[in-house]
């Protein structure tokens, strides 16, 4: 899942792209308003983190705009301002979720998780198709009801496509779920990880679409 | 306790009394004036219709008419000086006549005499003064009797008319009471008696200070409050990180990041304090001369290691022109604080091998102190901004450096302080930014007095500040 984290303080904002990539988040961080804009508009991000004291374009400014545009990605709002008004204000102007500052990471990341799930359409918390079985949240994969350890890489590949079951995704719409501006693609990383999951999943659960992309059947359709 | 309407009661009923007694004594006297005038009068007319009268030699005790001891006492001598009547035998009168009027003293008393010669008697008529004086006396008292009953009522009408004039004060009264710090709304002017009308206006404009210190306060807190929630979830979230830290190095870093973390945090709430210690009437400490030269040789001394790290050629650019010592009167801790917040906010914000000149000069009766640098600068726009408390410009973004946004509001307060202007202006050679504080040579004596009315609130106010 990648997500786009607005947030003005240095390090604010660096200790929470350090802890939502440790909890499996491609992140990219952006410290202004318009800077926010213009990475929304590029459309890849699933969620947005957004703090609402901004430079240039405040928060509510770019939630505001974002819905306007019918924009319907989750937003998360993160504000130093704990007055009910303001929270109410944040929450009208499009807002899905907050938490106050100071917050914990962990709730945080929770808060996120429910979100892209809800915004998936899903109501638990699992994500399944055939025999495998992943749950975001402790960032665990069974196999025929048995754990396999995966890579966080391996992880997000394996939500992004779980997320959205007999859909074909391309290899640059996956990489955009698995990595952050900042992170170094390699040519062939979606192939070297599908292989990998591959030999621990099954061989014909990821199905390739030569040309097109990688999905895996909707859940229940092998069972 | 002193009660107006007490006092006012007491002095007006003695003024009362005093001028009832006044009146009472000239009543007196003018009706002794009178009685006299009266009674002289008609013994004059009865002697002179005796004149022809012949009196026979009577015996004596045969008058008939008037014992009493108010009496009038008739005698009667023959020109050969022989008594040939006495109305009161008992009566000890003088023996002699003189015609007209006299007063005479006799073992009896004072008494009014009136002889006149009578064909060729002598007659004399005599009256003790008593009876004159006790006629006086009673129409004196009829006088003042009506006026000495009055005098309870009078007073007690007194006492309700000062209580209806002092309503006012106690609906003023009651309406301060119902004040409080949350409501300080100015009390009604209108309808009241000019007398109280100053005293509410006073109180008003009293109000009025006290509302805007206690917003200025709250909003200090509010904003205060907000502005710590940033460091402190920074804090948060590398305390966090530094948990979950799974080998060394990672740990190693993270606790680096809480550490720097943690300085921020404490150098905001050094800053806040700072600046509640600079809000007028809070601490006054006494104003001495300072030589601001020296000042900034120090604070220079002080920055030179971390102009050092960060490749900034950091100095003191030496005044030219009519010299002199550049003392200025004020407070030597509040004026470190001030040219240390210059120079950090300087040396923040100029970019590596860039360059902070701090200049001190006198300009006649002025001594400026001048900090410039090589950094971005601030737009003219927001020049006057940027001494808000808790502003942070946008052009600080090309910057790492985030400053707690109270430096220059700290400067600003303490240039207020010392009755010294700020202003904004380009810096070395058109870019960057420098900042003048302009000092009055020497600062009045009164200067904690500046910037704003006598602060309310403020405790300690009126301490002795020495002048120099």
């Amino acid at each position: 899942m990648r997500v786009l984290l607005a947030e003005d303080d240095p390090m604010i904002g660096a200790s929470l792209r350090h802890g939502l990539r440790q909890d499996g988040f491609a992140v990219d961080w952006v410290e202004d308003g318009r800077a926010a804009e213009l990475a929304l508009a590029e459309g890849v991000h699933d969620a947005l983190v957004l703090d609402l004291g901004l430079p240039r374009r405040t928060g509510l400014e770019v939630l505001g705009a974002m819905r306007k545009n019918g924009d319907t990605r989750p937003v998360l709002v993160l504000t130093a301002r704990d007055a009910v008004a303001d929270r109410v204000a944040g929450l009208d102007a499009g807002a899905d979720d907050y938490v106050v500052k100071p917050f914990d990471l962990n709730e945080l990341a929770a808060r996120l998780r429910a979100l892209l799930r809800r915004g998936s359409g899903r109501a638990g918390r699992l994500l399944g198709s055939g025999e495998v079985e992943i749950d975001p949240a402790t960032r665990e994969v069974r196999f025929k009801g048995e754990p396999v350890a995966v890579s966080p890489r391996e992880f997000a590949l394996l939500e992004a496509l779980l997320t959205r079951p007999g859909v074909i995704l391309s290899r640059a719409q996956l990489e955009d779920k698995l990595y952050g501006w900042s992170d170094s693609v390699e040519s062939n990383a979606v192939e070297v990880h599908i292989y990998s999951l591959r030999k621990k999943l099954g061989a014909d659960f990821i199905r390739n679409v030569r040309g097109v992309g990688w999905m895996v059947a909707r859940a229940g359709v092998h069972r | 306790m002193t009660s107006i309407r007490r006092e006012l009661l007491f002095w007006l009923l003695t003024g009362l009394s005093v001028a009832v007694a006044a009146a009472a004594v000239g009543t007196y006297f003018r009706a002794r004036v009178e009685a006299n005038e009266l009674f002289d009068h008609q013994w004059q007319e009865m002697a002179a219709s005796l004149t022809d009268a012949p009196f026979g030699a009577a015996p004596d005790g045969a008058a008939g008419s008037g014992t009493g001891a108010d009496a009038l006492v008739v005698q009667i001598w023959d020109r050969n000086g022989v008594r040939l009547y006495l109305s009161q035998p008992q009566r000890v009168l003088p023996q002699h006549a003189q015609l007209g009027f006299t007063d005479a003293h006799t073992e009896q008393g004072d008494w009014r005499v009136f002889s006149a010669l009578a064909g060729n008697q002598v007659v004399q008529v005599a009256q003790p003064m008593h009876a004159r004086r006790a006629l006086a006396a009673s129409m004196a008292l009829r006088t003042i009797v009506p006026l000495l009953v009055m005098l309870p009522v009078v007073g007690l009408l007194i006492w309700l008319i000062i209580a209806q004039g002092f309503k006012p004060l106690e609906r003023v009264a009651a309406a301060v009471a119902k004040r409080s710090p949350s409501l300080l709304e100015p009390l009604a002017e209108r309808g009241l008696p000019t007398e109280v009308q100053p005293l509410v206006r006073a109180l008003n404009e009293l109000l009025d200070r006290l509302r805007e210190a206690l917003a200025a306060q709250r909003t200090f807190i509010a904003d205060a409050a907000h502005e710590l929630r940033t460091p402190l979830t920074a804090v948060h979230l590398q305390a966090q990180l530094a948990e979950r830290a799974a080998t060394d190095a990672e740990r190693r870093a993270a606790l680096g990041d809480l550490k720097a973390g943690l300085e921020r945090a404490t150098r905001l709430s050094e800053q806040l304090l700072t600046l509640a210690r600079e809000e007028p009437g809070v601490a006054e400490r006494a104003f001495a001369p300072v030589d601001v030269h020296a000042l900034a040789r120090d604070m220079i001394q002080e920055f030179a290691p971390l102009a050092a790290a960060k490749s900034i050629d950091l100095g003191l650019i030496e005044a030219s022109g009519p010299s002199g010592a550049p003392i200025v009167s004020g407070d030597a801790e509040a004026l470190s604080t001030l040219v240390s917040n210059l120079i950090d906010n300087a040396l923040r914000y100029t970019p590596p091998r860039g360059r902070v000149d701090v200049a001190v000069a006198r300009e006649g009766d002025v001594i400026v102190l001048t900090v410039r640098d090589t950094g971005p600068g601030v737009p003219a726009a927001e020049r006057t901004r940027v001494f808000d408390r808790f502003y942070r410009g946008a052009h600080v973004d090309g910057t790492r450096e985030r400053g707690s946004g109270l430096g220059l509001a700290i400067v600003k307060r303490i240039a207020e302080h010392h009755r010294a202007e700020i202003a904004m202006g380009d810096g070395i050679d058109g870019a960057g930014l420098s900042v003048n504080v302009r000092f009055p040579a020497t600062a009045p004596a009164s200067a904690g007095e500046t910037a704003e009315a006598p602060g309310p609130l403020g405790p300690g106010r009126g301490i002795a500040r020495s002048a120099s």
